[in-house]
């Protein structure tokens, strides 16, 4: 960039370009939404599928998917703290989004944990998927990404049909239908979207 | 009627590594010269500037044996960025 006199519609030229290419750093690719929405949604039908077979207890895939999620966040907490070197740009976003994340998953042990010790999982798993609603709306929010604000208010919807249902089969249809509405989808169109502006 | 434009921030630049700024809590040297497609040394040059003014904090460190600066914007740099788009506006705005 060669230093010349600055006219003033090139100047704010200039500051529209910098703040679009700042906003870009912003972007989330939509990779982790994804990830958590496949696998919410693959234990969802294999724990619908497994109400009918009975080929294992009730629980069994939620419990396999409670240790994969913990091994997850460790590793995501490992990846922030020890392997952060690569990042060349911190957005304000990014650091709301690392706090939400530990928020959101913290919260989510605490139901998990009460479902466990007492909450009965019909009333467990519609909080849940409120909770899901909440973290898509931030992150929607945040991002100005209207696929995300659009699927919060679903999910809620989901969610809150999901304290009037009778019967568990029921709950894990809306749960799986909550993790394609409101991660699959707007994951594929962010991810979409990213690979558009990274050309 | 008409404020001056800030001198600091009239600089293609300068303005442009503000700008950048103001959108990011801290980038870093190498992605801000990416950016802006500025060669390092007038980069350097132009952000020791805008340090001096109070615009920028630097922060120079050591990552892997080698030389690491990063930059962020002050809460000075934030008003002089902001009231410099205001002035900007009302000469746009009387062009018009």
């Amino acid at each position: 960039m060669e230093e010349k006199n600055l006219t003033e519609e090139e100047s704010m030229l200039i500051i529209q370009q910098m703040i679009n290419t700042a906003k870009h750093e912003q972007k989330d690719n939509g990779v982790g939404w994804i990830l958590w929405g496949w696998l919410l949604l693959l234990v969802s039908v294999l724990t619908y599928i497994n109400l009918y077979t009975r080929w294992f207890s009730t629980y069994y895939f939620w419990t396999y998917f409670g240790i994969l999620s913990l091994l997850l966040i460790l590793y995501s907490v490992v990846k922030y703290y020890f392997f952060r070197k690569g990042e060349r740009a911190r957005t304000y976003t990014g650091e709301l989004f690392q706090k939400l994340n530990v928020g959101f998953f913290i919260t989510i042990m605490f139901i998990i944990f009460s479902m466990n010790t007492g909450l009965n999982p019909m009333k467990g798993f519609p909080l849940l998927i409120g909770l899901y609603g909440f973290w898509i709306l931030i992150y929607g929010t945040a991002l100005d990404f209207k696929p995300s604000i659009i699927a919060a208010y679903i999910t809620w919807g989901l969610g809150f049909a999901g304290f009037f249902v009778h019967s568990f089969e029921t709950i894990m249809l809306l749960h799986g239908s909550a993790a394609l509405v409101g991660y699959i989808i707007p994951g594929h169109i962010a991810y979409a979207e990213f690979k558009k502006l990274n050309r | 009627m008409f404020k001056d434009l800030d001198p600091i921030l009239h600089s293609q630049l300068r303005l442009a590594v503000m700008s950048l700024l103001i959108g990011l809590k801290e980038a870093e040297f190498t992605f801000i010269r990416e950016k802006t497609n500025a060669t390092a040394g007038n980069l350097s040059v132009q952000i020791q500037k805008l340090k001096d003014a109070g615009y920028i904090d630097i922060q120079k460190q050591f990552k892997d044996n080698y030389p690491q600066t990063t930059c962020k914007i002050t809460p000075a740099g934030v008003k002089a960025f902001e009231d410099y788009v205001k002035n900007l506006q009302s000469y746009l705005s009387v062009k018009k």
